[in-house]
């Protein structure tokens, strides 16, 4: 890949994970200061918090939207391209929402309304939360299954859980809400995250040759692959961001951000713990744990020191 | 490549069960002109097809309990304290319908001599499919066109909340038929204005439009039918405080979320009647002219109204437009294309080598055609979460199969047929370890009742599967067959 010029193999384990540590513990520490500070990890949107938003296409300005609907907890008004407004509410009881949704029905018969109360708001926030661990620990499970060797699963775990975290703290920090599709993009990067990790761990492990020729064909394939999808999801989010699609642009950017930090996640963190676990190995592994059940002679000689 | 090649890569399983899915889901997902638009069999959610959603949180519990005392005795102290109808749904499980909150309810429990084992804000199975049956029943009379009903229930097995969908309603429309859902009963009047109950709207069977009696006179009114039960407990009612015996004495009172919206004596026939046996066949009547017509009318949506038998409060609502929605589908239409166009680009960028970009596009166009027809066949609902599942398909889609090609491609030498096997298996173990970690970490979405990301979750763990288990064997085939020119 000409357009990269970082080399796998040129830094020793220690340096590698140096950096990623840095930004885990700095991450911890944001999502720390933000849990004492308002009881959750990342600002909750309107699907946890409850409340109203109202998605229009109208050249009236903010002012007169915001006079418009003065008798209701208007809570904020957003501004997209071609005239798009968002228009945000707190939660309000049965009755005000009736009549907020008989006013915008008849001044903005073409508005999407979206509504969640605040306790159903709670219930939805308690089982994403449910949702997240649990995929978390399924994935554990999968990943120690099909390593079964403890370093380069926990490798492989360790990384995944890097990438929800800072790209949890980036969230909190740029200012996206975590939502029901927010909480989806987060679960995705589950699966996103841990596909160039295994990549990586399965060739080192499973293949013949040189540590570093491992290292460099994996970090070769897996920068194309994360790229390509990259590229689809940079796609996805421009055409939605300037086309007023509302959910996703959000899944669109979360999954932009994790794929990112994956990069380095996996090529700084998994690779340096996993470089570090062959060296300590000398370097070779055992065919025992080859997955592949036709036994053919490998091309190349088994590699040495 | 030659003929008889491509004959044989057709005759290879995993190449010709490509095509043939292939095929059957152009078929599934019948792209078609009607009416002079551009339909298909695909089914679209909320964000993309115009209407409304409700989701309704049961203001009602089912909680365990324990005591020593006769069962009966303590749910009819229960009752008495907390002044709700209450049902035993299970030995040691009860179903109370009306809202307290849990330590109210433990101290109730105590007072009356037992203990609160489990408290789950809902209702049973059987109550929620019953207020499914009811609100079905009543929106399909209410001629709406497509009313989906789904009572959204927990691993607890209790329900909390139901989701109506309404296309085609406003908001607004949508709350007035089914949030303001009353609680209806009968009352009969003892002495004076006092009233004793004699059934909820839950013993009503059947209403029937209004209509004249006798046919063609002018008088209107609403013919209605009782359960089995219902009959029974309006006989008995009628009978123990005197309706049968003088009538106009004590009228029957119908009301509606406790206001009086009917109330008439039992007329001599039927006072007769009942007192021989209970009448199933009832009519209210309402009146002559336009006034008993129309009143005869808003009796018949108070009598099916008030078939909920548990109240709800609305917990989350939504309503799209129809112009916004079909402005969705194009843009995320439009969003797909230029994703699947800007991959191709990276992709080409990578192998500088058509031969190789090509059926590597096409392999994974040919996945999300399969998974729209598999969407078609299950009747999956496709939202906008559900497309951005669609798009996430597609870059694990191109990811696997860069996967496949960086390995059988080992050295830039195309390798002999054996080690190619070897490659190959090794590629989609790689795959097959990262399928399933996607499924496991979608698994809980997809079981769960997060309502709009169940449709990401299932259409992210059908693409995955589609991948492992038919494209990506097909396009280790193919990719063999092409580069072994």
């Amino acid at each position: 890949m000409g357009f990269i010029n970082y080399d796998v193999n040129r830094y020793t384990p220690k340096q590698m994970v140096a950096i990623p540590l840095v930004l885990l513990i700095l991450s911890l520490a944001v999502l720390g200061y933000t849990f004492a500070t308002t009881g959750m990890p990342v600002t909750p949107g309107m699907d946890f918090s409850g409340g109203t938003a109202v998605t229009v296409f109208t050249s009236d300005t903010p002012d007169s939207l915001s006079a418009t609907f003065s008798g209701y907890p208007l809570v904020s008004i957003g501004e997209g391209v071609s005239d798009g407004k968002y228009i945000k509410f707190g939660p309000m009881d049965d009755d005000s929402l009736q009549s907020l949704a008989t006013l915008i029905n008849e001044r903005y018969p073409d508005a999407k309304i979206d509504q969640i109360g605040a306790s159903f708001g709670e219930t939805l926030q308690k089982q994403a939360a449910i949702a997240l661990v649990l995929s978390f620990i399924g994935m554990t499970i999968v990943v120690f299954l099909a390593f079964r060797t403890f370093v380069p699963a926990a490798a492989v775990v360790l990384s995944a859980f890097a990438d929800i975290a800072m790209t949890a703290a980036v969230m909190t920090i740029v200012g996206i809400e975590l939502t029901l599709p927010t909480t989806a993009a987060l679960l995705m990067l589950i699966g996103y995250s841990v596909d160039s990790d295994i990549l990586l761990t399965m060739r080192v492990l499973k293949r013949q040759g040189k540590l570093d020729e491992k290292l460099a064909g994996a970090f070769r394939t897996g920068i194309i692959m994360t790229t390509t999808t990259m590229a689809a999801i940079a796609a996805m989010w421009a055409v939605s961001y300037f086309g007023n699609i509302p959910v996703i642009p959000e899944i669109s950017a979360v999954l932009f951000i994790g794929l990112l930090i994956d990069m380095m996640n996996t090529w700084l963190t998994n690779a340096g713990i996993i470089k570090w676990y062959m060296l300590g190995r000398g370097g070779t592994v055992k065919e025992t744990e080859d997955t592949s059940k036709a036994k053919v002679t490998p091309v190349k000689r088994k590699g040495s020191k | 490549m030659n003929t008889q090649k491509l004959v044989d890569l057709l005759k290879t399983w995993q190449v010709a069960l490509l095509i043939i899915l292939l095929i059957a889901s152009v078929f599934l997902i019948y792209p078609h002109i009607e009416d002079e638009k551009f339909t298909t069999n695909l089914q679209y959610g909320l964000d993309l097809s115009d209407g409304t959603w409700l989701q309704m949180e049961f203001q009602a519990e089912v909680v365990g309990f324990e005591t020593e005392r006769p069962a009966e005795e303590f749910l009819a102290d229960l009752q008495k304290k907390l002044d709700a109808e209450i049902y035993l749904i299970d030995d040691d499980k009860l179903e109370i319908r009306k809202f307290f909150p849990r330590d109210q309810l433990e101290t109730v429990f105590a007072e009356s001599g037992g203990r609160l084992t489990s408290y789950d804000q809902g209702v049973s199975k059987e109550t929620a499919e019953l207020v499914k049956k009811i609100l079905e029943d009543k929106l399909n009379a209410l001629g709406t066109k497509d009313a989906k009903v789904n009572p959204l229930t927990g691993f607890s097995g209790v329900s909390q909340y139901v989701r109506v969908e309404l296309a085609g309603v406003s908001l607004s429309q949508a709350k007035e038929i089914v949030g303001k859902q009353g609680r209806f009963e009968i009352r009969v009047h003892t002495t004076g204005n006092a009233t004793e109950h004699i059934l909820y709207g839950d013993a009503i069977n059947t209403v029937g439009v209004p209509t004249q009696q006798p046919p063609g006179g002018n008088a209107w009114g609403v013919s209605f039918t009782l359960t089995e039960e219902g009959a029974a407990q309006f006989r008995d009612g009628a009978i123990k405080y005197g309706a049968t015996a003088a009538p106009d004495q004590h009228y029957l009172d119908m009301l509606l979320d406790g206001n009086v919206v009917y109330s008439a004596p039992l007329s001599t026939d039927l006072a007769a009647q009942i007192r021989v046996e209970p009448i199933r066949e009832l009519y209210a009547s309402t009146g002559s002219g336009e006034d008993g017509l129309n009143d005869a009318k808003t009796l018949e949506i108070h009598l099916r109204a008030g078939a909920l038998p548990v109240e709800v409060k609305v917990a989350g609502s939504g309503y799209v437009p129809a112009a916004l929605s079909d402005y969705f589908k194009t843009m995320a239409v439009v969003a797909f294309i230029v994703a699947a166009i800007a991959v191709g680009i990276v992709i080409f960028f990578r192998y500088r080598e058509p031969a190789i970009v090509l059926p590597m596009i096409g392999i994974n166009m040919s996945e999300i055609v399969i998974l729209l027809g598999i969407a078609a066949l299950i009747q999956q609902q496709l939202d906008l979460a559900a497309i951005a599942g669609l798009i996430a398909v597609l870059g694990t889609g191109i990811d696997q199969l860069v996967i496949i090609t960086d390995e059988i491609l080992h050295e830039g030498k195309v390798p002999s047929p054996n080690i190619y096997q070897k490659r190959l298996t090794r590629a989609i173990g790689i795959i097959m370890v990262s399928a399933a970690t996607v499924i496991i970490a979608m698994l809980p979405l997809a079981l769960m009742d997060l309502s709009t990301l169940r449709g990401f979750a299932i259409i992210t763990i059908l693409g995955v599967l589609i991948g492992v288990l038919v494209t990506r064997p097909a396009y280790g085939k193919i990719i063999m067959a092409i580069l072994s020119k």
